[in-house]
């Protein structure tokens, strides 16, 4: 009899500390309701035995007892959240960057394209075709001429500016990825410790999954579960991150030790640089390439290197590089040299001395659009060919950032061609406006523009509409991978807190069952004192 | 059964309020600028977009030379009609002076007029327009006819008036693109235009003043060899009458056939302008549809986009407001 009394006493006490477990992991539940990364516990509980049947074979139980704290966490679950937080941060990139590149291509019609400019230009040429010694239609040309020139510079030195702080956040990327990778070693130490003791690492394994989301959004990567709550972090191509406690650095370099050298320039002059490992001593660098791996796959620093560009084989021209960046300067670069090679040969008259200005003289080579330049820009034939801007004794691999209009005075611009007959003699009339409209009937022309990889056949008119038709769809793509990049991260993350999130409904409703468990664990203490009282009444 | 946690419906509420205020932010921007693509990534149509602004550009521009060109026609049609009244004027008095009812000194008197009908002539040809003679051609800087300054070419001697000025550049004729398909002429050399009538002008002014040296002689006004009268008489009457023969030449051989030209030219020129107008308002009529808003339209999608926006914050509202801790 007295068995049963001591029983109910123990079970109760054992049930009050229970209670207490569940409520204090409620309380924690609740605290944490807006933590980033937190997973809700539960407290596992299980029914105590006897250990020896009590008399008459009967066995009641001795209580519960708390056998530990679970995370309600899914591993899936998880990993399908990190893939759409790295898709989402990467489309996020290429839609940022993006648009900042449309907005030079606007088509609110009040602003200075390069498709508006060019038409105004060649629109000057033909109203100067009709009283070529108009001092007013020869300022209109210049005037028109330098706007096209500045069009063209702005959209150009914009794209190549987008390229360097594409190129700038390579490396930044990296640095945070390093940091990542680091902390993430450390709490494999710390989970591996903790849980060979026996000692939970729960708030660990939380910050770890809150790390390697964050990973995530910079790197794509695979993740393997070691034994002993490790996790090993490796890319694509299994070259390691983190294994066990251990982490590896990656860096940036423009100046590679293998095979192949550097990258091409940027559009702003820069060598693009490359994302490495060097496992070389200090002062004797041995890398590893990354770049390429890193590229194809998902997060921030991936989609940033597919914007930046790259070159699988080396060379010395920025145009080599691909991605879209280069894509949009590779266009304005060929509509540039289209200016330089065959407007100006037309404005030379077809060949040298065949046009002339209102004081006789004729243009040089590179009389109308012009680049500054101190080597020598002409082959000595006085024609502007493709091969004079290509030849590697000029070494310029840009000349949009570097294009002049060259008429700075109206009466120097020549709008006349020579009506001499006589081949040895040339006379150039005021009132000849067939230069003039010679240019203005390129607009007319189907031209050759060609730049890097590069290459259209059509109008200045037709090269800019499918200019701004690849800027366009670009842009579009980037923000349908946004839309649905945020879609699957949203259904992700839906998920996961459908499996981890803190719900209060229910940690409040969890509350008060505890709660009525509490008191009727306590109201059975008073119970078994009752019954005690009785038994010591009877003595 | 499925959980909500906290965090799902707060991002749901959130999601769905951020999602209405990007449609109000898309139809205001839409209403307050009259546009509903505005950058490439906006719409497919920016190419077409882009391709019809152009079109409308250059019809601008077009339009422009059209109207340039026809104003510089016009005024050249203006110079010929004043130059057809002039012939006539001259005919009627070379009819007159051909007469043998008048007497050498009546011609005399002719004669001075039909010299001042010659200046007429010459100063038209050396007209000017937006200040450049307009039938120089290339050489529209020099006046195509200057009494002072030129000599016969052929001798070197003393010029009559208003030899042509025969420097190269001064016969072309120039054409200008008045659309991607028109190309018109602009101008006749003054060569072809007034130089016959000219010389027929100073032929008749010779024949009635009493002399008969030609006008390639280069003896200027009043001088040369006289017609010995009386015997000359008929010989000044025939020579009037050759330079009758010769200004009706220069009339239907010179002038008429300009001003039918001129005629024709501005004709197409209308046409164009007419085309041009047609054009722009075809492109105009297309950029609107594609590129414009519908006023109703996005005014009604602003409309429900606000309702829309009330709703989610309404429901937020009441949402984020039920607690269990009210009912425990």
């Amino acid at each position: 009899m007295s068995n049963y009394g001591i029983k109910i006493l123990n079970n109760a006490i054992s049930s009050l500390s229970a209670q207490q477990a569940l409520i204090a992991n409620t309380a924690n539940n609740v605290a944490n309701v807006n933590t980033p990364g937190y997973t809700r516990r539960q407290v596992e509980l299980a029914a105590r035995g006897d250990g020896k049947a009590a008399s008459g074979g009967i066995q009641v139980g001795s209580g519960v007892e708390v056998t530990g704290v679970k995370r309600l966490a899914d591993s899936f679950v998880e990993q399908v959240l990190r893939s759409a937080s790295g898709t989402l941060a990467g489309s996020n990139v290429s839609n940022d960057y993006l648009n900042r590149v449309q907005e030079l291509f606007s088509l609110d019609g009040r602003g200075l394209t390069i498709g508006s400019t060019m038409n105004n230009l060649l629109s000057s040429f033909n109203q100067l075709s009709l009283t070529p010694a108009n001092i007013d239609l020869r300022l209109n040309v210049m005037q028109r001429g330098e706007e096209l020139v500045s069009s063209i510079k702005t959209v150009f030195d914009t794209v190549a500016q987008i390229q360097k702080d594409l190129n700038n956040r390579v490396a930044s990327e990296v640095e945070a990825i390093n940091s990542f990778t680091k902390q993430i070693a450390s709490l494999n130490e710390m989970i591996s410790r903790r849980e060979a003791s026996g000692v939970s690492a729960v708030d660990e394994r939380d910050q770890r999954d809150l790390l390697l989301q964050r990973l995530a959004e910079k790197i794509d990567f695979k993740l393997v579960d070691n034994k002993g709550g490790a996790l090993s972090v490796s890319l694509d191509n299994g070259f390691p991150l983190v294994n066990g406690s251990t982490s590896r650095d990656l860096s940036v370099t423009a100046a590679p030790s293998f095979g192949g050298g550097s990258l091409p320039p940027s559009l702003s002059g820069e060598v693009l640089s490359y994302v490495v490992y060097d496992y070389g001593s200090s002062g004797s660098p041995s890398h590893i390439d990354l770049t390429q791996v890193i590229k194809a796959g998902s997060g921030s620093l991936g989609a940033t290197l597919q914007l930046r560009g790259y070159a699988a084989v080396t060379n010395t021209s920025s145009f080599q590089a691909d991605g879209v960046l280069v894509g949009i300067a590779s266009r304005v670069e060929a509509l540039t040299r289209s200016l330089l090679v065959d407007m100006n040969r037309t404005y030379l008259g077809g060949t040298p001395g065949n046009a002339g200005d209102l004081n006789g003289n004729s243009p040089g080579p590179f009389g109308l659009f012009d680049f500054t330049s101190s080597g020598v820009k002409d082959d000595g034939d006085g024609i502007p060919e493709y091969s004079d801007l290509t030849n590697p004794a000029l070494g310029i691999d840009n000349f949009s950032s570097i294009l002049t209009f060259a008429v700075t005075n109206p009466s120097t611009f020549a709008a006349a061609r020579d009506i001499d007959p006589n081949p040895a003699t040339t006379l150039f009339q005021s009132g000849d406006g067939r230069n003039a409209q010679a240019l203005a009937q390129m607009g007319n022309s189907s031209l050759n523009f060609a730049v890097g990889s590069f290459s259209f056949t059509g109008t200045f008119d037709e090269l800019y509409n499918s200019s701004l038709a690849y800027v366009g769809n670009a842009k579009k793509s980037a923000e349908i991978a946004v839309r649905v990049a945020e879609q699957s991260f949203n259904a992700a993350a839906n998920r996961r807190d459908e499996v981890s999130g803190v719900s209060l409904d229910e940690e409040f409703a969890n509350l008060v069952k505890y709660q009525k468990a509490f008191q009727a664990s306590a109201r059975m203490i008073k119970t078994a004192g009752d019954l005690l009282d009785q038994i010591v009444s009877l003595i | 059964m499925t959980r909500i946690a906290e965090n799902q419906s707060q991002r749901g509420l959130v999601l769905n309020t951020l999602a209405n205020k990007r449609q109000i932010d898309k139809y205001s921007r839409e209403v307050s600028s009259g546009l509903k693509v505005v950058l490439p990534g906006d719409s497919d149509d920016a190419g077409t977009i882009a391709r019809y602004q152009q079109t409308l550009q250059r019809i601008d521009g077009y339009t422009s030379m059209v109207a340039q060109t026809k104003n510089m026609l016009e005024f050249q049609d203006s110079v010929m009609s004043q130059m057809s009244e002039l012939l006539i004027r001259a005919k009627e008095l070379a009819t007159q002076g051909a007469s043998e009812t008048f007497s050498t000194s009546a011609r005399a008197h002719i004669a001075e007029e039909v010299y001042q009908i010659r200046d007429n002539v010459a100063s038209l040809a050396n007209s000017s327009f937006q200040g450049r003679y307009i039938f120089g051609a290339g050489d529209d800087d020099d006046p195509p006819f200057d009494p002072s300054t030129y000599t016969v070419p052929s001798s070197g001697s003393a010029s009559t008036r208003y030899v042509f000025d025969a420097e190269l550049g001064t016969a072309v004729t120039k054409t200008v693109d008045l659309t991607d398909n028109l190309s018109i002429t602009v101008n006749t050399p003054a060569d072809k235009l007034f130089s016959n009538a000219l010389q027929a002008l100073e032929r008749l002014g010779r024949a009635l003043g009493g002399y008969s040296t030609l006008p390639a002689t280069g003896a200027p006004d009043g001088s040369g060899v006289a017609y010995s009268m009386p015997n000359g008489y008929a010989t000044q009457t025939a020579d009037i009458q050759n330079a009758i023969n010769l200004l009706n030449s220069a009339r239907d051989n010179d002038i008429l056939p300009e001003r039918v030209s001129l005629g024709g030219r501005l004709r197409r020129i209308e046409t164009a302008e007419s085309l041009l107008g047609l054009t722009k308002n075809s492109a105009e009529d297309v950029l609107s549809r594609i590129q414009s808003i519908d006023e109703t339209e996005s005014a009604a999608n602003l409309a429900r986009a606000q309702s829309a926006l009330e709703a989610s914050y309404t429901v937020t509202a009441r949402v984020l407001r039920i607690s269990i801790l009210d009912y425990i």
